[in-house]
């Protein structure tokens, strides 16, 4: 870099340099108050993520009659802090990350549920190549094979698979498996089992059929092997101050929205056939299983 | 009055004896000019007589110390930094005021130095930088010159022409030459070193140029290191 | 020539990381990987240009954080380096340095959320670290002659600014502008913790599969990044710097309630917070070390020096490619292309890459770390090269290589490799959130379970590691005698 001729040159820059430091530090601009922003956990593409929540924030909007605005984020945990440093007020949570900003944010309140969410469950699928059957429980063979979970704080990715497979070989799953990896998200799950570089794997059931419909997923290289028995999943989760920022009976009228939500194209894009009601305590069970894998509590 | 004294001093680089012991005191209103063969110690004299903490020294070493990346405004301006607030040198440095401009264009005149003052020091050739060390000093005021060779790179009319501004801005001044004859015209006393000690020390108008060759010949004690 | 302390000290080296060979993971798993990887390739060769409107925004972003935070790093680092002869800063720089900007990231996201605030300092804190240890370095270097004609009297401040600074500025200056360069990876690299760079179409892009787009979103990248010396002229910088706090974006609102509930709740170790004593405490610490930091620190640990020992035999393989006394003007614009892509490429992506190739294991990570170490440190040494006169008889060829080019580059090489070691720990973080069971695997996993105490912990003993191995390295230069040059640093 060559430096300028003139005699002010060195100080002057550096006066620059410090002029912008005062600014950068002050001028940080102050978004307005009086928004909803709400967030999702990024379980899988993320354009898919914000073609859908871009419309359901067109459709609170319209529904609340206020602003509305999405905030992609790029982790389970990151997705669980904006809730719990009040930057979002609502969310779209999967079980145990519902049940961590919950925990995290006394007064939150589960609102609503997919319908399939009462009953949601984990799909154990494995690469061709291992030779491995669908059965009705976790097939043996599986032992000694690579693993990949989805997300770390995934509950159909992570905390089912990781229940059933302690379960089932009473040990932790990296003696059960010879790796253990963590993809992601259930969409990079699928990719990655396919390709072969783990051999078996665990997601959402609702991503892998999604994508099975739509032919995205080559069913010789890659099948179920094992489906999990149901367990409550996804929903909606408010924080318990909204009504004092948004004014009294918000909460209501947030979840009165969600259950009303009825276009047919939302609803597939999640995809839920609808939305019913839900609470904190229909997330019990997720509850006591993340604290005996010691996923939670502190 | 004594204003600058040395009893028995020495200096030794990496164990090797390079000065002294020497005692030498110089008065207020004397200029004392250093002559002998390089590595006879004239420049470690200087650094010796050289005590940081007075106000009243102004000091121009051979290498000149001079800041390459700043302009030759800024170099002679750094004679007077002790003078100013920190603030008012802050300015200066990002910005010279009018008033400092004229004062040290007034002192680089002389020098023949005025039109480069906007030139950063780096890109002047040896002779230039020289001036500008001196102008330096000029500037400084001080009372009390201490000079390691200040006009080596200058040629004959140049030379005398920056050791009369010196010597009649510095009534007292200790002058390291090799040049015998600038010696002799520009002080009132020689002091002759040869191999760290002093060999010679006489008032110059008792003195020839004559006088002062031997101290130019070959070492006298043969075999012994010149530091 | 085996009895030269340099070569000595190598030879340890690639002993070291031969111990280590056996309990690394270097399997090779993937079974089928073609299907994927052509379609990968296939997309990085056709980049999809639509991509760049919705980017062009990323693409301001990237830069104003790297301007942002280079800047406040400068500037803190300057003001840190006025008193780096006292220990406590020379301390807390090293410990500022030790950790990656990914985790001042994840950090500062408890803090100030997805605000611009948090990329900002992410860049700045560890920046800052690294700015005062080498402007102090080059400030200590600085002509020492003027300050000695100054006036006796003058001030302190007068002092240093007219008679040190003004010397040592066109290489802090230099410094500088190559820490731009890195600024703007680090930006980059900050979009997949969520902020709104580059890195965040990036990651978004790779882990949908849609490689044409990542394709594009590479070669922006590196063009923005291969042109920086044309568009950050030193006359623009100003108004760069003066716009770029303008253009963070705004985020969400910070909350300053979760600031002060970080420092007084988040951190504070589980056991304490619930009044449970210190023998509860003492249990808990123990048991993070043991089934945490402890296989942490020996995967990061295996991890580093093998890679260590690749980067540096690549990087003596790739060098002659930019080096002009073995390639002639054309294959040296084409060396200096692959060496460009090979150190702008984030090693995340690399590695993200070369697991799909070959299987979860640390092989990708070791690959991806000296590729990426490789870019770097073979510029570099090749640009040495370049100033090596050699007499007209000199031998071409692995001869030249071999008897006239090598052993005049080894030292510096050493010394770059000894400072990049620390480095290359550092970015194992990165690869730990790929899976690759490293320290920073740990602590993602912390976070990812909202447990930053533990996350904490472990933060903390990964910077206890970095700054070790840095003091490992400082003392080995010193041993050996390498000096390092500070604008040919990091």
């Amino acid at each position: 870099m060559n430096l300028r001729r003139e005699i002010i040159d060195g100080p002057g820059l550096m006066v620059a340099v410090l002029a912008a430091a005062l600014l950068a530090v002050f001028a940080s601009p102050v978004a307005a108050q009086e928004t909803l922003v709400f967030t999702a956990i990024p379980d899988q593409d993320e354009t898919k993520l914000r073609e859908r929540f871009d419309r359901v924030a067109e459709y609170l909007e319209a529904e609340l009659d206020r602003d509305v605005r999405y905030v992609p984020v790029k982790s389970y945990s990151a997705a669980v802090s904006a809730f719990r440093n009040n930057q979002v007020q609502l969310a779209w949570f999967g079980g145990l990350s519902g049940v961590r900003a919950r925990e995290a944010v006394p007064g939150s309140r589960a609102l609503a549920q997919g319908e399939e969410d009462a009953r949601f469950r984990t799909y154990f699928i494995a690469h061709h190549s291992t030779g491995l059957e669908p059965a009705d429980e976790l097939p043996a063979g599986i032992e000694g094979l690579t693993f990949t979970f989805g997300s770390k704080g995934s509950t159909s990715g992570r905390l089912m698979p990781e229940f059933h497979i302690r379960q089932r070989f009473d040990a932790p799953p990296n003696e059960v498996f010879r790796r253990v990896g963590f993809s992601g998200n259930h969409t990079r799950t699928i990719a990655l089992v396919e390709s072969g570089t783990y051999q078996v794997g665990a997601l959402n059931y609702k991503v892998w059929e999604a994508q099975k419909e739509a032919g995205k997923i080559d069913t010789d290289a890659v099948k179920v092997i094992y489906r999990t028995p149901p367990y409550a999943d996804y929903q909606w989760t408010v924080r318990g101050d909204v009504d004092e920022r948004f004014g009294d009976g918000f909460t209501e009228r947030v979840q009165q929205a969600l259950l009303d939500m009825d276009d047919p194209e939302l609803l597939a894009s999640f995809p839920r056939k609808g939305f019913i009601p839900a609470d904190n305590d229909d997330y019990e069970t997720i509850r006591e299983t993340a604290r005996q894998l010691d996923l939670i509590g502190r | 009055m004594t204003v600058l004294s040395l009893a028995g001093a020495r200096a030794s680089y990496g164990g090797e004896r390079a000065l002294g012991p020497i005692d030498l005191s110089v008065a207020a209103g004397e200029r004392v000019a250093l002559v002998g063969r390089s590595g006879a110690g004239k420049s470690t004299l200087l650094k010796l007589l050289h005590d940081p903490a007075r106000r009243d020294i102004a000091i121009m070493p051979q290498e000149l110390g001079l800041v390459d990346s700043l302009s030759v405004f800024h170099n002679v301006y750094m004679g007077r930094l002790n003078r100013h607030t920190v603030w008012y040198n802050l300015a200066n440095l990002v910005r010279p005021m009018k008033t400092e401009q004229a004062a040290v264009r007034a002192v680089l005149e002389p020098l023949g130095m005025a039109e480069r003052i906007r030139s950063r020091a780096g890109e002047l050739s040896g002779g230039q930088r020289q001036r500008v060390a001196v102008g330096r000093c000029l500037y400084q005021d001080a009372d009390i010159l201490l000079a390691d060779e200040p006009v080596s790179a200058l040629d004959g009319p140049r030379a005398n022409g920056v050791m009369q501004a010196l010597t009649a801005a510095y009534g007292t001044a200790v002058l390291a030459l090799h040049d015998i004859e600038l010696a002799l015209r520009y002080s009132d006393r020689v002091v002759g070193l040869n191999d760290g000690h002093i060999v010679l020390d006489e008032p110059s108008d008792r003195l020839t140029e004559g006088d002062l060759a031997p101290l130019y010949a070959e070492p006298m004690e043969p075999g012994r290191a010149t530091g | 020539m085996i009895r030269a302390p340099a070569v000595r000290t190598s030879l340890g080296f690639v002993a070291v990381a031969l111990f280590f060979l056996p309990f690394a993971d270097l399997e090779i798993s993937a079974v089928e990987p073609w299907t994927e990887l052509g379609r990968l390739l296939l997309g990085l060769l056709t980049p999809d240009p639509t991509v760049l409107d919705s980017v062009a925004m990323a693409l301001v972003r990237t830069v104003a954080f790297a301007f942002v935070g280079v800047a406040l790093g400068a500037a803190g680092g300057f003001v840190l380096a006025l008193g780096f002869r006292h220990w406590p800063v020379r301390t807390g720089c090293a410990f500022v340095r030790a950790i990656h900007e990914l985790f001042w990231a994840l950090i500062f996201l408890q803090c100030f959320g997805l605000h611009p605030l948090t990329g900002v300092l992410a860049i700045a804190i560890p920046y800052a670290g690294v700015f005062a240890k080498v402007y102090s370095e080059i400030l200590d270097e600085a002509d020492p002659q003027p300050e000695r004609t100054l006036p006796a009297g003058t001030g302190v401040l007068a002092r240093f600014l007219f008679a040190r600074v003004p010397d040592a500025w066109p290489h802090i200056a230099s410094y500088t502008a190559y820490r731009l360069e890195c600024g703007l990876r680090s930006s980059a690299v900050l979009g997949f913790v969520g902020m709104p760079t580059l890195g965040f179409h990036l990651e978004s892009a790779f882990s949908q599969g849609l490689y044409s787009e990542v394709g594009m979103l590479l070669l922006t990248f590196y063009v923005l990044v291969a042109t920086l010396r044309l568009w950050a002229r030193p006359r623009l910088l100003p108004f760069y710097l003066l716009a770029a706090p303008f253009l963070l974006g705004s985020g969400l609102p910070i909350v300053w309630g979760n600031v002060s509930r970080f420092f007084t709740q988040d951190i504070v170790p589980a056991p304490l917070q619930d009044g449970e004593g210190w023998a509860a405490f003492a249990m808990w610490l123990g048991d993070i070390l043991a089934s945490e930091a402890l296989p942490g620190v020996i995967a990061t640990v295996i991890l580093t020096q093998i890679a260590l020992v690749v980067t540096g035999a690549l990087a003596l393989a790739a060098f002659p490619l930019v080096s002009r006394h073995f390639t002639g003007r054309i294959s040296r614009t084409v060396g200096h292309g692959i060496l460009v892509v090979a150190r702008t490429t984030p090693e995340y992506l690399l590695a993200y890459i070369l697991l799909q190739l070959w299987g979860p294991s640390m092989l990708p990570a070791v690959i991806a770390l000296a590729i990426h170490n490789a870019g770097i440190i073979g510029h570099l040494i090749g640009r040495r090269s370049n100033e090596i006169q050699l007499r007209s008889d000199a031998p071409a060829g692995v001869e030249r290589y071999g008897y006239e080019i090598l052993p005049r580059v080894y030292g510096p090489f050493l010394a770059l490799l000894f400072y990049r070691w620390e480095i290359i720990m550092r970015e194992t973080a990165i690869l730990g959130i790929l899976g690759i069971t490293t320290l920073g695997f740990y602590v993602d996993s912390a976070m990812e379970a909202i447990r930053f105490d533990v996350a904490f912990i472990l933060i903390l003993v990964t910077a206890v590691l970095n700054i070790g191995v840095d003091a490992l390295a400082r003392w080995l230069r010193r041993r050996l005698q390498l000096r390092t040059t500070p604008g040919a640093q990091s």
